[in-house]
C-alpha cells in the first residue's frame, strides 16, 4: 500500500508541473477553485513523513505485537492440540491400567474363591478324619468294655462254679474218699 | 537307733551260728547262749534277743515240715513226706499234721516259706484261675 502511494506521487509530479505550467498559461479549473499545487505538493509530503513515521512508530510495531500474538495463539492452539493427544494417551493409559487392575481383581477374586474353596475342602477333611478316629476310640473302648465285662462275668462265673464244687465236695466226699485222696497225694508229694 | 539296731542284729547273727550244729540247732547251744546272755547282759540285749529268737524260729520252720490235711493221713503217708524233705533240703525235717478242712482233700506241706499242695482246694483254684 506504502508503494502504490509513492509510485502515485511520482507519477502524478510530473503530471502537476505540465498541469502547473498549463495553469499559468490560463487560467484552469484548479485556479477557478483556489487549488494551489506547492500547497498539495507539501501536503502530500507532509502526509508520506506522517505515513512513515506512522508506520514506523504504530503500524510496525502492531504487526509486530499482531504476529507475536498470532504466535502465542498458535503455540497455545499446538499446546492444547498437544494436551488433547497428551489426555487421550492418558485416557488410554488409565483405560489400560483399569482393564488390568480389573484383571488382577478378578485373578485376586478367582484364587480367594480358590483358596477358600481349598480351605473349606481341607476342614471338612480333617473334621472327618476327626470324626472317624472318635468312633474308632468309641469302637475301641466299646470292645474294651466288652471285654472286661465277659472277663468278669467268666471270672464270677468261674468262682460261682468252684464255690458250687467246694459245697457240693465238702458235702459228698467221704472219709474214705479223703483217705484215698490223702493217699495218693502224699505219694505225689513224696516224689518231689 | 539304727547303730543299736545293726549292732544287736550283729550279735544275734552271732549268737544263731554258735546255736547251730551241723545245720541243727541245737537245744544245748540255744540253752548256753541264753545262759551267756542272761548272766553277762550284753548291750542291746532285748533286741539281740529278739533278732536271735526270730533266726532261731526261721530255721526250726527249715527243719519242719506243716502238713495240712482234710480227712486222715497215715503214719507212713507223714514218714515219707519228711523223708522226702530231708532228701529234698539235705537236712533233717520233721513232719507235723495240722486239720485243714479247707483243703477238702488231699495235704498242703510247708517248709519254712515253700509251699507244696495237692489237694482238691488247690486244683480248683488253678482252675478258677485258668478260666
Amino acid at each position: 500500500m506504502l508503494h502504490s502511494l509513492f509510485l502515485a506521487a511520482a507519477v502524478e509530479a510530473p503530471a502537476a508541473a505540465a498541469h502547473a505550467a498549463h495553469a499559468a498559461a490560463e487560467p484552469g479549473l484548479a485556479e477557478h477553485f483556489g487549488l494551489e499545487w506547492k500547497y498539495v505538493l507539501i501536503q502530500a509530503v507532509s502526509f508520506i513523513i506522517l505515513f512513515v513515521v506512522l508506520y514506523w512508530k504504530g503500524i510496525k510495531p502492531t504487526i509486530a505485537a499482531m504476529d507475536e500474538r498470532t504466535q502465542k495463539i498458535d503455540a497455545g492452539l499446538k499446546y492444547a492440540e498437544e494436551m488433547r493427544a497428551q489426555l487421550a494417551s492418558t485416557q488410554q493409559q488409565t483405560e489400560a491400567a483399569l482393564k488390568e487392575a480389573q484383571q488382577k481383581a478378578q485373578a485376586i477374586v478367582a484364587e480367594t474363591q480358590k483358596s477358600s474353596k481349598e480351605f473349606a475342602d481341607k476342614q471338612q477333611k480333617e473334621a472327618i478324619e476327626k470324626a472317624t478316629s472318635l468312633i474308632s476310640k468309641a469302637q475301641e473302648a466299646i470292645e474294651l468294655e466288652k471285654k472286661k465285662m465277659l472277663a468278669e462275668a467268666r471270672t464270677e462265673i468261674a468262682r460261682l462254679v468252684v464255690a458250687t464244687t467246694e459245697r457240693v465236695l465238702a458235702k459228698k466226699l467221704t472219709e474214705a474218699d479223703r483217705a484215698s485222696y490223702n493217699e495218693s497225694a502224699a505219694r505225689e508229694l513224696a516224689g518231689v | 537307733m539304727a547303730a543299736a539296731a545293726k549292732q544287736a542284729q550283729q550279735l544275734a547273727r552271732q549268737l544263731f551260728k554258735l546255736s547251730v550244729v551241723d545245720g541243727v540247732v541245737s537245744a544245748d547251744r540255744v540253752a548256753g547262749v541264753l545262759e551267756y546272755v542272761e548272766k553277762h547282759a550284753p548291750a542291746h540285749s532285748v533286741l539281740a534277743l529278739k533278732a536271735y529268737h526270730r533266726l532261731i524260729a526261721t530255721e526250726l520252720a527249715k527243719s519242719e515240715a506243716r502238713v495240712e490235711h482234710a480227712g486222715a493221713v497215715t503214719a507212713p503217708a507223714l514218714t515219707a513226706i519228711a523223708a522226702a524233705m530231708s532228701r529234698k533240703y539235705g537236712r533233717p525235717v520233721i513232719a507235723t499234721s495240722v486239720a485243714n478242712p479247707a483243703l477238702l482233700a488231699g495235704l498242703r506241706v510247708r517248709v519254712g516259706d515253700d509251699v507244696y499242695e495237692s489237694s482238691v482246694a488247690g486244683q480248683l483254684a488253678a482252675l478258677s484261675l485258668s478260666v
